[in-house]
């Protein structure tokens, strides 16, 4: 009846987990009962859950990303502290346990935190930059999210009712094969990330769809905002990269479940395909995070320098040319497996190539900075606080291009050490600098700028403190994930990097007081221009936040940095609009197809894990059924009437007025 | 180029969204299509079972028909055409392909040398005596 879930299932012997999993449990029930008890569960239905809205979908992304990182730091904090006190003692997580914390960290940390926080923030902005009033396929943007927090629901499941992968974030075989793991571990790993990779590829063709074909009157590719082209190119990764990893774990999958033979030891399987396919997925996947986080800087150093970015031109091509050439250097995550010295060779300079492109990116915002009129707000300190980590990163990476350093270096700490710097020095400060950026635009008021700044200086700093120690311990030959070591010399740099991981904590705090601080003092930091950080692109040219419509006219872009030359424009005429004409304005109806379809995946999804096939079936009919209903529905736009517009755009035109007649300068 | 960039309705279509021709002509299209791709179906069947061919030219023989296959699919059914409204799709086709080649021959260069250096130990065990 209920497959292989029995009480067996649950931990009881394991204090740790459980005691996490009550306190999330308590902690989500005390919400639901305040949203219950104080009414707002319609709110929270029509106006979120339901949504269809781009802007409430992103924040929807980055709010599960959040949580996430806090899931995902706990990990982390763990991990340092058993690195800490296991010295030849077996520390307090006993192996079975510490396997599973590494797993999820990488999973959660690359799959339910960088991604949701990246493509939250495309969605939110890339509509708004495009000058346009919705993404391409909006019920289906909602869809995606909620596959997403399926995923996420999934694996944090795995913490209280049986057990997650203890393989590692990429769960190699032979070691995530049946005959190695035969618990449902590996299982809770691959089934959250088919169902969360459906929505992922969604997100994708949403969003290159919506570049492509969805731009105001003028828009042209080349007048388009930086984040709009990292958002392309990395969008166009993510619809040719997804199917790969898909196809990867369904053949995994099929070993599990059906017994085949594709990735196993005997009957003809070869681990090495596994490697070679996941890899060929995994190294896109890199770039599918950084290249949005390259387009935040971008936007960021120009606003803040005052100056239109550097090389625009040279930028563009130096993100198409990463896109390309993201998928020619998969081989350097196996290098030491042995495909011989041509092969490798290869890689390895297609590795070092790919620098180039980046190395461009970074002089164009040095150059950006150069003669500008800098404010250091704290946006600009994560994107300045990147560009020093970011290179660093960059620097060790193409060291560990080199194969013959590689030999020494692989699965060692260094490289552990290396891709966080890229991960947390790029893409995390990248999401923080957006998050920063683009806060006021979202919620209609600023975030306090002194927790920000104490939130990004003990963030950079416990990043360092954390993990060059890691450099120096895998150059004295420590091997990722161990639960313990006997080696003396290793041991002082195990201690520094969990001060740092303190440090880092710290921020993390500062940065929760940010957002509290700045809740209450809300009124205070309202923004009632809608344009704060005297912005550049279309996104500050409507009210903060903006009405559901984006824009009560699509705009007319005439260059570059649209909405910085309707500025100067508006200044030199000394008024903005005469009294326009309005219009009614179609918009897509809320539906509720995204949440329902999720819960039905989530209900197959736990089923295929715990091989309860009736569930499997029922979930099944449940999600068709759902896209059936959708597919059949009868109106699926409403209208507002061109007064409603008219009388909502008024005030930000009013608000915008004073603005321009109180700004001096340009 | 440019101009074409512009959000303008009717400048650039998805695939079937083409601009309005009369059903005849669409009708047509579709019949066309259909029985290229029937003829070259056939075609492959035939080429794969006869001895009127000089035998080692069949899989090349079978590998242009497949490639001419698609051309067929993607003209008369997926309606890509070289007009100036068809650029995103041309270049998506092309950034497909050219990711298709990449990961799959790359794929087979790899693992030919992987299954050359390291084979199964009860392969290297002969190879050393």
């Amino acid at each position: 009846m209920l497959g292989k879930l029995d009480w067996s299932a649950i931990p009881f012997d394991q204090p740790i987990p459980l005691i996490a999993g009550a306190v999330v449990l308590v902690g989500i029930l005390a919400v639901l009962a305040w949203v219950v008890v104080k009414g707002h569960l319609p709110y929270l239905w029509h106006e979120w859950i339901t949504s269809v809205d781009h802007k409430r979908i992103g924040v929807m992304y980055i709010l599960l990303a959040s949580v996430m990182l806090l899931r995902g730091g706990s990990d982390a904090i763990m991990m340092r502290i058993q690195q800490a006190v296991a010295y030849q003692s077996q520390g307090y997580l006993p192996p079975e346990h510490y396997n599973q914390i590494f797993s999820a960290h990488g999973t959660i940390m690359i799959f339910f935190v960088a991604m949701p926080f990246v493509i939250g923030l495309m969605n939110l902005i890339v509509p708004l930059q495009l000058g346009v009033r919705d993404v391409a396929f909006p019920t289906l943007n909602s869809v995606g999210f909620w596959l997403t927090a399926t995923g996420a629901l999934l694996v944090n499941l795995s913490l209280v009712i049986g057990e997650f992968a203890r393989t590692g974030w990429l769960a190699f075989p032979p070691l995530s094969e049946l005959s190695y793991s035969p618990g449902v571990g590996v299982d809770y790993y691959a089934w959250s990330l088919q169902i969360s990779g459906v929505g992922t590829l969604v997100a994708g063709i949403n969003l290159v769809t919506t570049v492509l074909k969805l731009r105001t009157k003028g828009m042209n590719y080349l007048r388009m905002p930086m984040f709009c082209w990292t958002t392309l190119a990395s969008n166009l990764l993510i619809v040719a990269a997804f199917p790969i990893l898909t196809a990867t774990l369904a053949m995994l999958l099929l070993d599990r479940y059906l017994g085949f033979h594709f990735f196993t030891n005997e009957a003809g399987g070869n681990v090495m395909m596994f490697m070679n396919l996941i890899w060929a997925w995994g190294h896109p996947e890199v770039y599918i995070l950084v290249l949005p986080a390259f387009g935040i800087f971008s936007e960021v150093v120009s606003t803040f320098s005052g100056k239109a970015l550097f090389g625009y031109r040279s930028m563009v091509l130096a993100t198409m040319a990463i896109c390309v050439i993201s998928f020619m250097v998969w081989l350097h995550h196996f290098f030491t497996m042995g495909a011989g010295p041509d092969v490798n060779a290869i890689f390895g300079i297609a590795s070092m190539i790919i620098a180039i492109p980046t190395g461009v990116k970074i002089y164009n915002w040095l150059f950006t900075m150069y003669g500008g009129r800098i404010r250091f707000a704290t946006p600009m300190l994560w994107s300045i606080g990147f560009m020093v980590t970011f290179i660093i990163g960059g620097l060790t990476g193409v060291l560990v291009a080199v194969p013959p350093a590689d030999f020494m270096l692989h699965n060692s700490m260094f490289l552990v050490a290396h891709f966080h710097n890229v991960i947390i020095g790029g893409v995390l400060f990248g999401a923080f600098a957006g998050f920063e950026y683009w806060f006021p635009k979202a919620f209609g008021f600023r975030l306090d700028e002194r927790w920000g700044k104490l939130a990004f200086w003990f963030t950079f700093f416990g990043f360092y403190v954390t993990f060059i120690p890691l450099y120096v311990a895998g150059m004295l030959g420590m091997t990722r994930r161990m639960q313990h070591y006997d080696v003396a010399a290793w041991r002082p740099w195990m201690l520094v990097a969990a001060v740092g991981m303190a440090v880092l904590t710290i921020g993390v705090i500062c940065q929760i007081m940010q957002i509290v601080v700045s809740i209450r003092n809300r009124e205070a930091l309202r923004d009632r221009t809608g344009d704060p950080w005297d912005g550049r692109s279309l996104e500050w040219a409507t009210s903060s936040p903006p009405p559901v419509f984006n824009f009560a006219f699509n705009p007319d872009v005439r260059g570059e940095d649209a909405y910085w030359d309707m500025k100067a424009h508006a200044k030199q005429q000394s008024h903005e609009h005469d009294a326009p004409e309005y219009h009614d304005i179609e918009m897509p109806r809320n539906s509720p197809t995204g949440f329902v379809c999720a819960f039905f995946a989530t209900i197959m999804g736990f089923a295929l894990i715990w091989h309860i096939w009736w569930m499997v079936v029922l979930g099944g009919i449940g999600a068709f059924a759902t896209f059936v209903v959708f597919a059949w529905r009868d109106h699926d736009e409403y209208v507002i009437p061109a007064e409603e517009v008219a009388a909502i755009d008024r005030v930000n035109l009013a608000e915008r007025r004073d603005l321009v007649s109180m700004a001096g300068t340009v | 180029m440019s101009d074409q960039t512009h959000m303008l309705a009717g400048h650039d279509l998805a695939p079937g969204d083409e601009e309005q021709h009369s059903v005849g002509a669409r009708i047509l299209g579709y019949v066309v299509g259909l029985a290229l791709a029937l003829l070259l179906t056939a075609t492959s069947f035939f080429i794969a079972g006869t001895d009127l061919v000089w035998q080692p030219s069949i899989p090349v023989a079978l590998i242009v028909l497949a490639i001419a296959q698609m051309g067929v699919h993607l003209v008369f059914f997926l309606h890509i055409t070289t007009g100036p409204d068809n650029t995103n799709n041309v270049l998506a086709l092309a950034f497909g392909l050219l990711v298709v080649f990449l990961v799959v021959g790359g794929t087979v260069w790899i693992m030919s040398h992987l299954n050359a250096n390291m084979p199964p130990m009860d392969q290297i065990m002969p190879m050393r005596r």
